[in-house]
């Protein structure tokens, strides 16, 4: 078990315990109960899917910076070297985008139509479609780009964490700017 | 012993052009720009619920209704309580841990830099919108931060201001899911090859636990709210107990959320300690693992002693409450007393971090010593809903966070600048604080324990008046305290002295790059064979201090 | 801190005493923790000040230690706990009949004392300041409502107080132990003119509460309802 999962579960375990020592010394008041159980289920969840995760591998987790790194044609390092190539070298750090910044501006437009009306709610909603939208589409452009140097593609194409077999190929015209 | 001359490799080109000046901070995604887009917002919101606080201090400063009428100062002290704990407390940490977390573990970014974006983007939008509630008719919510109901309800306080601050302070609690989520991931997913879970540094650890608190706490936040702006605008009847409703079940929700919400503020602020002490003292942590037990145990106790804020209504068990909340003096003293561990026969450096984090223990002590007073039912009875109560929790909140975010201010802002902030200005900052502070609240504890209750507007007993004064003239001083801390800000952004890359000999990875960090934080990364990269990497070669020897092969000194 | 001793007010009813004992408890605890905390404390910033540039003996931790100081604070926790349910015990006891039978009403923003089983009545307003009369010595049982938010009951000089909430019944004793008048204060935020939320309680003889009593009797039947 990871500590990663450990952590989880041990938070899972207060939660579980408390809530049913709770409910019997409170005489059985629900609402604390069903809250701390909750409080119970949730990182419990989170947890075990963690372990199932680490089974399903092999049982070893591989950090995001190893896989950046044999993304990178660099054998993972253990014990660890002093060298660690930085993550936009790898291109992996994603582009300035305007889009989060549009998607909030939609939460908040949507939230506060439920105050003043249908027609704010519809604009957030507006607002905020269009925004993932682009969102989704920048995204994609850059996966495909890759924002890669041709020299640190990954040895075999399945191991890298994009996975695309087309090279470089046309992202299409984008929505939105 | 010198400051770090670590034989870095120049920086490379960026590989993109970066749009320069406002636009680059309103695209960034970038989690150290986000991380001072927080500190940032989260200060001005400090600033503005400082100047509220001073204006409840004018008008408790004597008997009677002088500066303003009833509605007005119920508005007033509503908005600093929401301004201060919903708005800024867990933001600024929030904005730390954004800019600091990836550096210290070793990693280029945050797990999903854009979501991260769109966490702090939320939150200034939620900021806004309880903000604007202001300028609405009616004015701002009067109805105390907690927001009980049914005095928040349609039936008892219309206008629309207060609907806008359900409104904000949900999308504030989406922006802090969204943000935890985030967090909570990079620490688990993003740590550089040989940074194990306990390897980690204890300020990483804070925010971690901080994060989890976040998860678990802010859903019921956003369901008391559902429910409470339902009642509202649809009709619907909670906490209407002519209609099956129950007053109390806002109670519970609301703490559920609130107990742990103290120590959402509180643990990355113990973090900033863990990581301020032990450089000034230049000895390692005084029992690193028991530091993270103890942060797991304050979160979990956390969890479950909601009911001490509800131990008047009548309606709680108390013995279960109580003990629970009694336990969890023993992982804090835990973290006292490992602090002191710390400093015994250290080498210790008053700089004005240390300083600050000195003056935490001391004002932290207090505030968590008059803590087990209020966890005892009997007690409890006596000053609950008084000054006592509110002197308490700003012994910790006032005490706690603002001493410990000053200490991280003094202790990072070379990394996050490049240049000192004023040691000569930080010991008038520390020593007007350390004095208003005292002087403010102090004087609450004996005036709550005659019996003044909070958010009053006006009080007919005369001897009330004299512990009032001095509160108020301690306010002020610490208003001071304040502007000399941004005199000092403004001064040495511009003049300061130049940091270097590890002006303090510092322990975490963070030091080891250059200051401010290139956008991909490292250009290079030490090994990590203990809790102290950045020692490790300093006394390299030294068999005693860095036991573990670095492979030639891949040392970059000699490759 | 030791300051604060001698600024808990001294209880006035027999409740009260007991919270005014365990709070001395809390408070030399209280008193002696914070004393030793802050003196290692200052200590060792003044004993271990950075002389050279030596590093010092690079000490991890010390698990015995490290045990010692979470049992002690275990220990004292634990100590509290029993004092603190003793004390309340005592506070909460509602054993045996009560003497007088009040039913005290929170609205916005005022109280109304009723006086079961007679038509004594007295109701306040915020310009009006509304006396809750009872005698000495006696057990005193208040049934504490609310008309429409939540507020609280508070007199200082009982050290207690009990939130009156709308659709429940608070129960709680008072007895009081000295005769003269204290003041009492809504503590929980009950909207705008919740600091004048004021009411005295005026504890008298036996018999000057009988006499009170009578005349408020018939002065309620009249349909006056005195204030
Ligand atoms: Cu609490
Ligand atoms: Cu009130």
């Amino acid at each position: 078990m990871t500590d990663e999962a450990g952590v989880l579960l041990r938070v899972s375990g207060f939660g579980i315990v408390a809530g049913v020592i709770y409910w019997f010394v409170s005489d059985f008041e629900a609402l604390g109960a069903i809250s701390l159980l909750l409080l119970g289920f949730g990182p419990g969840f989170a947890g075990l899917i963690l372990i199932q995760e680490q089974r399903h591998r092999g049982g070893t987790r591989e950090s995001r910076a190893d896989a950046m790194r044999r993304f990178a044609g660099i054998p993972p390092q253990d014990p660890p070297g002093p060298k660690d190539l930085a993550a936009e070298d790898l291109g992996v750090l994603p582009l300035p985008t305007i889009w989060p910044l549009a998607a909030s501006m939609g939460v908040a437009v949507l939230f506060t139509g439920l105050i003043y009306g249908l027609w704010l709610v519809i604009l957030g909603l507006g607002l905020l479609v269009y925004a993932t939208w682009g969102w989704l589409a920048a995204v994609n452009r850059e996966n495909r780009y890759g924002r890669l140097q041709a020299d640190t593609e990954a040895p075999s194409p399945q191991s890298g964490p994009t996975s695309d077999p087309r090279p470089y190929p046309d992202p299409g015209p984008p929505s939105g700017p | 012993m010198a400051t770090t001359e670590l034989p870095l490799p120049a920086l490379p080109e960026a590989h993109h052009e970066e749009p320069g000046g406002i636009v680059d901070y309103l695209t960034t995604v970038d989690h150290k720009k986000i991380g001072i887009l927080y500190i940032f917002t989260a200060f001005a919101v400090f600033l503005a619920g400082g100047v509220l606080a001073l204006v409840v201090r004018w008008e408790l400063a004597s008997p009677g209704l002088q500066a303003m009428g009833e509605n007005t100062y119920n508005q007033v002290f509503t908005m600093h309580g929401t301004l201060m704990i919903f708005l800024f407390a867990a933001q600024v940490t929030t904005g730390l841990g954004n800019y600091l977390v990836p550096l210290q573990i070793g990693a280029a970014d945050v797990a999903f830099p854009r979501a991260n974006a769109m966490s702090y983007w939320l939150y200034l939008f939620g900021v806004l919108i309880v903000v604007s509630s202001f300028f609405v008719a009616g004015g701002p919510a009067a109805v105390a931060w907690t927001a009980y109901a049914p005095l928040s309800t349609r039936e008892y306080f219309q206008g629309t201001g207060m609907d806008l601050w359900i409104i904000g302070l949900a999308v504030v609690g989406v922006a802090g899911i969204l943000g935890a989520v985030n967090l909570v991931t990079t620490i688990f997913r993003m740590r550089m090859p040989g940074m194990t879970m306990f390897r980690m540094p204890l300020f990483t650890w804070g925010v971690l636990v901080n994060q989890l608190l976040i998860l678990f706490a802010f859903p019921a936040l956003t369901v008391v709210f559902a429910l409470l702006f339902l009642e509202r605008n649809f009709g619907a009847q909670f906490f209407d107990p002519t209609y099956g409703g129950s007053p109390i079940l806002f109670q519970h929700i609301f703490w559920f959320f609130g107990h742990p919400e103290v120590y959402i503020i509180i643990l990355p602020i113990f973090g900033i300690i863990n990581e301020v002490i032990p450089v000034f003292s230049r000895k390692p942590l005084f029992g690193y693992r028991a530091m993270v037990f103890a942060f797991f145990g304050i979160a979990a106790l956390s969890f479950g002693v909601w009911a001490h804020h509800m131990f008047a209504t009548g309606l709680v068990y108390l013995p279960y409450f109580s003990i629970m909340s009694l336990l969890i003096a023993v992982p804090t003293g835990i973290k006292v007393f490992n602090w002191i561990g710390t400093m015994w026969r250290g080498s210790i450096t008053l700089s004005t971090a240390m300083l600050m984090s000195l003056g935490f223990i001391v004002v932290f002590l207090i505030g968590g010593i008059t803590g087990i007073f209020l966890a005892s039912p009997p007690i409890d009875f006596a000053v609950n809903d008084t000054y006592y109560v509110v002197a308490h929790f700003h012994y910790i909140m006032v005490g706690g966070l603002l001493y410990g975010m000053f200490a991280g201010f003094y202790f990072w802002f070379p990394k996050f600048t490049g240049r000192l902030l004023s040691e000569r200005l930080g010991r008038w900052h520390f020593a007007t604080f350390f004095i208003g502070f005292n002087l403010t609240f102090f004087f609450q504890f004996l005036v709550g324990l005659d019996g003044m209750p909070r958010r009053i507007a006006d009080y007919e007993i005369e001897r009330w008046t004299s512990a009032n004064v001095l509160s108020t003239v301690g306010a002020f001083l610490t208003g001071v305290s304040v502007l000399i801390f941004i005199w000092n800000f403004w001064v040495s952004i511009r003049r300061g002295k130049r940091a270097g890359d590890d002006p303090w000999e510092g322990n975490s990875l963070e030091w080891v790059t250059s200051s401010p960090p290139p956008s991909h934080n490292f250009h290079h990364l030490p090994e990590v064979h203990s809790e102290r990269p950045a020692f490790d990497y300093r006394h390299r070669g030294d068999p005693e201090l860095a036991p573990v020897k670095t492979d030639p092969e891949r040392d970059p000194d000699r490759g | 801190m030791l300051v604060a001793a001698g600024c808990t007010p001294q209880s006035v009813t027999e409740e009260g005493r007991a919270v005014y004992g365990l709070y001395n408890l809390f408070l030399y605890i209280a008193a002696v923790v914070f004393v030793v905390v802050s003196g290692l404390v200052i200590w060792s910033v003044i004993r271990y000040r950075r002389r050279d540039d030596e590093l010092p003996k690079q000490t991890h931790g010390n698990n015995r230690l490290e045990l010692t100081w979470t049992l002690i604070p275990t220990v004292i926790v634990l100590v509290l706990f029993v004092f603190t349910m003793q004390a309340q015990n005592k506070v909460l006891d509602q054993s045996g009949d009560a003497d007088v039978n009040i039913t005290a009403t929170a609205f916005q923003w005022s109280w109304r004392f009723a006086y079961e089983g007679t038509g004594a009545e007295v109701v306040g307003s915020p310009e009006s300041i509304p006396e809750m009369v009872v005698p000495v010595g006696q057990t005193i049982r208040v049934k504490l409502l609310s008309a429409d938010v939540v507020h609280s009951f508070y007199v200082p000089q009982t050290l207690f107080k009990r939130q009156a909430i709308p659709g429940t019944e608070n129960l709680f004793d008072l007895t009081f132990e000295k005769t003269g008048l204290f003041h009492g204060q809504c503590t929980q935020f009950c909207g705008l003119q919740h600091p004048d939320m004021v009411f005295r309680v005026r504890v008298v003889s036996q018999g000057e509460y009988q006499s009170w009593l009578a005349a408020e009797t018939r002065r309620g039947a009249a349909g006056q309802p005195g204030t």
